[in-house]
């Protein structure tokens, strides 16, 4: 079958999605980094070739913090950002959609759309008070499962309100909380609540929120964050079917058209690739004041990239 | 007096300017990790970024031997005009006893400029000293010129890095080659030819992207301490211009008006008004103004850079997207500290670059 393949490697997933010619999901292989990008990038294209074997992969785009390495290591024909990535796929599932809102493991992103093109956007800057790793922490602190988070913060018979603005404080509010008395639930509404409230402050300062909203990433499948958006923004939010793969989707689509535009073959090094020896290493050049930290990528320990310096001499040393 | 300066953007016309004179210029080295690092050691925590990265240069060059500073000042609450005094306390504390020279526009302390004018004249006759201001001033104005050729045809270079390189190289040549205006000329009509030899590959008019950078002077000046902004925009195949250059810094500021080759300040600063009524200090007027100038002149973006934390680009930054809806421009702010990470700062520029291709309808979304 012929495929376009979208890998979105991220600070707390690792996400490959397998396209058909119609742009539909045809797999989707969604795994914890844990600190190890370049193996969970592997079993995820091995359990994916164990699935579909008989795959003709037509394009492959990478994004994601490891978007670079990753477009190594696998052969791909687009590297893009996690911005761009995320309001492909928000558009291709919502043609007339306004807003995104994506909030992952470490960052948060706010992407305003008019016409189906990105007119703005913004990142979280601060602190990861309003990202899916603090939820993850509190789960842990809490011993109770995060997939069990949204169902509890529905529950909530009382409003608590909890300090946002910084993990730290949250956390000491939550236990000062504890010890008045509030249920999990209340509290665990009351973190939804302020992780919104967080969010709206910090991302959309001085920007225009308009309907209709897409909600995307892992968090979105806390319903008690969905609640929480939807009285803050007092709108209905919509929530793709592939809300915690949207990455690794717009990698596709972006594969997907790059490849309708040019008809090039792919780089794609096949699925065998996966085996190869693949090292990165990093060195600081000393042979000017500028001191650049170069990154270097061998495979099969034959040199196959370099970047991060400035002179580019070790860049165009590698054709 | 061995003399250094704090380094930022083309320090080649600082050391000649202190050379000519007869003074012994002793140029820091261009601030890397290790300048940061110092300087943040031995400033307030709460101090501006700039203050900190200026500190290390100051620490280094004295370590080669510098026993006088010469620094331009500030003016209203942004805390740049202290800069001079707190580093001069800092370094005497650490047992330094520097002569801090503070160059400011004579428009605003007519009798201390003109003491600071004296003690770099030393021995000099005033001819002379005449003849070196206006050697040095050309000199700025021609580096200017061809800085930007660089930031233009380098969105474009074949190979990668070979415009940076050149440019590396030319200004070593005016460093080693420059004692009189007639070495400039020469010089600038070789390296123009150099730098036009360079292969490139222009892009369709409608393909092209412009980008003006605007913000605080240190910061928007100084390669090393921007994460090399103008590279990296340039890399992304962006042309770029910036709302400071030496040259036009010395006619707003040093030369008098009918001699003076540009004077963007007065135009810039009508421009800002619609905003911002009373001066704070600073660059904020100039960065508005810029900004409004870049989307008159047809640019496609702005990205601004601030020190994090700068008093007057926050009350800019906090215009500033009013200036954006007002004048439909996309604009996108960095603030810059000695926290700063380049990878974060990549993704998002690259998402800004998207942002402008989809405007300009070269690369419409899905």
């Amino acid at each position: 079958m012929k495929t376009y393949l979208g890998v979105d490697v991220g600070s707390v997933s690792t996400n490959v999605v397998a396209l058909n010619e119609e742009c539909e999901v045809i797999s989707r292989q969604y795994l914890r980094t844990s600190g190890r990008p370049l193996e969970k990038v592997r079993e995820a294209l091995r359990n994916l070739n164990s699935e579909l074997p008989e795959l003709d992969v037509l394009a492959v785009g990478t994004t994601g913090s490891g978007r670079q390495l990753t477009g190594i290591m696998i052969g791909a024909d687009m590297v893009k950002n996690e911005i761009t990535a995320h309001a492909y796929s928000a558009i291709h599932s919502y043609p007339d959609v306004r807003t995104i809102i994506e909030i992952g493991g470490q960052d948060s992103k706010l992407i305003l759309i008019k016409d189906q093109l990105v007119v703005d956007f913004a990142m979280n800057t601060v602190c990861a008070a309003g990202t899916g790793s603090f939820l993850d922490h509190q789960s842990e602190r809490l011993d109770i499962p995060i997939e069990k988070f949204g169902d509890m913060a529905l529950n909530s018979k009382r409003h608590v309100r909890i300090a946002g603005r910084c993990t730290v404080f949250a956390e000491s509010d939550m236990i000062s909380k504890h010890q008045f008395g509030f249920s999990n639930e209340d509290i665990i509404n009351g973190l939804c609540e302020a992780l919104v409230r967080n969010y709206i402050n910090n991302l959309g300062r001085g920007k225009v929120l308009e309907p209709p909203f897409v909600f995307q990433g892992g968090v979105a499948a806390n319903k008690g964050i969905r609640a929480a958006f939807e009285r803050e923004l007092e709108c209905e939010i919509n929530i793709p079917e592939n809300y915690d793969v949207m990455g690794a989707i717009g990698a596709a689509l972006i594969a997907r058209e790059h490849f309708l535009k040019t008809s090039e073959k792919t780089k794609f090094r096949g699925f065998s690739s996966v085996d190869l020896d693949f090292t990165p290493s990093a060195f600081e050049c000393d042979d000017c004041t500028n001191r650049c930290e170069v990154i270097k990528v061998e495979m099969d320990g034959k040199v196959v990239a370099m970047w991060g310096d400035r002179c580019m001499k070790w860049t165009n040393s590698v054709r | 007096m061995k003399i250094t300066f704090p380094y930022m953007g083309t320090v080649v016309i600082y050391k000649k300017l202190l050379e000519l004179l007869g003074h012994e210029a002793i140029c820091p080295p261009r601030p890397t990790r290790k300048t940061i690092d110092l300087g943040v050691k031995h400033s307030p925590e709460f101090a501006c970024f700039p203050y900190k990265a200026i500190m290390g240069s100051y620490l280094q060059a004295i370590e080669l031997g510098a026993d006088a500073i010469i620094t331009s000042g500030g003016f209203g609450p942004c805390r740049a005009g202290y800069y001079g005094e707190v580093h001069k306390k800092t370094l005497g504390k650490l047992g330094h006893n520097i002569d801090i020279m503070i160059l400011e526009s004579y428009k605003r302390n007519f009798k201390y400029f003109w003491r600071i004018v004296k003690k770099l004249k030393g021995k000099n006759s005033w001819r002379k000293v005449i003849q070196v201001f206006f050697t040095v001033y050309e000199l700025a104005h021609t580096l200017d010129a061809l800085e930007k050729i660089v930031q233009v045809r380098r969105a474009y270079e074949t190979e990668k890095g070979s415009f940076s390189r050149a440019w590396q190289k030319v200004n070593e040549r005016f460093d080693k080659e420059v004692k009189t205006k007639k070495d400039i000329h020469r010089i600038y009509k070789e390296s123009k030819e150099y730098l036009e030899s360079i292969p490139y590959k222009e892009k369709p008019e409608n393909e092209k992207i412009r980008l003006g950078i605007v913000g605080e002077i240190y910061v928007v000046m100084e390669s090393s301490i921007n994460l090399n902004i103008e590279e990296v925009l340039n890399g992304l195949g962006c042309e770029v211009e910036r709302n400071l250059y030496l040259s036009e810094w010395i006619d707003d500021n040093i030369m008098p008006k009918m001699f003076a080759r540009t004077s963007m300040q007065e135009k810039i600063l009508n421009l800002s008004r619609e905003y911002m009524e009373v001066r704070i200090g600073g660059h904020e007027n100039e960065t508005i103004g810029h900004i409004i100038d870049y989307k008159k002149r047809g640019f496609d973006g702005i990205i601004h850079i601030m020190p994090f934390a700068c008093l007057p680009e926050l009350i800019s930054q906090s215009i500033i997207p009013k200036v954006s809806k007002d004048y439909d421009i996309p604009i996108y702010t960095i603030s810059i500290d000695e926290q700063t990470a380049i990878a974060n700062h990549i993704t998002r520029i690259e998402a800004f670059i998207e942002l402008i291709k989809g405007r300009k309808g070269t690369q419409a979304l899905s």
